[in-house]
């Protein structure tokens, strides 16, 4: 094993304890912005774990994007919906906990099954003498210009949609006001009153 | 064959960013007067006195300027590899990304109009 071997290895184990250690913080804390925020240690780790693997532009769309945007959105749908709620627990622990563990066994044996029996590809002539980045923006400007296109056109309708759809919310939630029910919490978002066109 | 080249700054941030907190809270330990009085545990909020707990409802307005934040956000995934090769790329890369930009404007003309973007 050479130096570049071991301090890749080294890498490898020190992201591997971090991910691994943040995984279990998002199961075991009890408050749940504490999950949310080491999910974003796990995140992280395993973007850290895609620039061991050669892969840069994969890492750097897991930081921009599950870091930047997942996780911001599941933060702040914490805040907004951050209500002790007292819900009661299944009765007898052991349906809980028997529950629980089945479900996680299932996942696990199903995510094992598919890492053991893929035949992932080890050839290294497969890999790009260039930077993969630079190969992905040459593509991206020229044979698949209009994918790349269409996704912006993809990105402006969620991006309306999202907005149609969180303004119906306070539509919904002032038409509940109206019938005269306990008023819900402050979640309008008027329409701006409309200038008129000189 | 592959040691990490190429990601020294990289490295040089990440420990940079490790000791810039930890510096930052040691000389605020060296330096401060040390008072031991109840107002010390107070939360420190400008000057104001805090009110309240923090674990509260947020507004939904938050909200808004997320989802905005988030499609300008994956918007930069797809301007990374515009920017990194840009150089080979020419005058039409720039007028398509412009034109990719130009799409998403829209979208941020919209949420303006629509007063997602406003405080009232």
């Amino acid at each position: 094993m050479n130096l570049a071997e071991g301090i890749r290895f080294v890498c490898t184990i020190l992201l591997s304890v971090m991910m691994i250690g943040a995984a279990l913080g998002v199961v075991l804390f009890e408050n749940i912005v504490y999950s949310a925020f080491t999910l974003a240690g796990v995140f992280m780790s395993i973007a850290g774990l895609y620039i061991l693997l050669n892969a840069d532009f994969v890492s750097a769309a897991q930081v921009l994007v599950y870091v930047g945007a997942v996780n911001v959105l599941i933060l702040f749908a914490i805040m907004l919906v951050n209500k002790r709620e007292d819900f009661k627990p299944v009765p007898r622990r052991w349906v809980r906990k028997g529950s629980a563990a089945l479900v996680c066994a299932g996942v696990f044996a199903l995510l094992a099954t598919m890492v053991v029996k893929t035949s992932w590809p080890t050839d290294l002539s497969l890999v790009p003498p260039v930077s993969a980045v630079e190969l992905i923006g040459e593509h991206f400007f020229s044979d698949y210009l209009l994918p790349f296109e269409i996704a912006s056109i993809l990105l402006l309708m969620a991006l309306v949609g999202a907005i149609v759809i969180a303004r119906r919310e306070s539509i919904v939630g002032e038409e509940t006001a109206l019938v005269g029910e306990t008023p819900p919490p402050v979640l309008e978002l008027p329409e701006r009153p409309r200038e008129p066109v000189a | 064959m592959f040691a990490l080249s190429g990601y020294e700054y990289l490295l040089g941030f990440l420990i940079l960013c490790s000791l810039v907190p930890a510096l930052a809270l040691s000389a605020s330990k060296v330096l401060r007067p040390s008072n031991r009085g109840p107002e010390r545990r107070t939360t420190y909020e400008s000057g104001m006195e805090p009110v309240g707990g923090a674990w509260i409802q947020f507004n939904i307005r938050y909200y808004m300027f997320a989802l905005v934040f988030v499609v300008f956000d994956v918007e930069t995934v797809f301007l990374y590899p515009w920017a990194v090769a840009f150089h080979k790329l020419g005058v039409l890369g720039f007028v398509e990304a412009l034109i990719f930009i130009a799409i998403l404007i829209v979208g941020l003309v919209y949420a303006w109009r629509k007063g997602a973007l406003e405080w009232s």
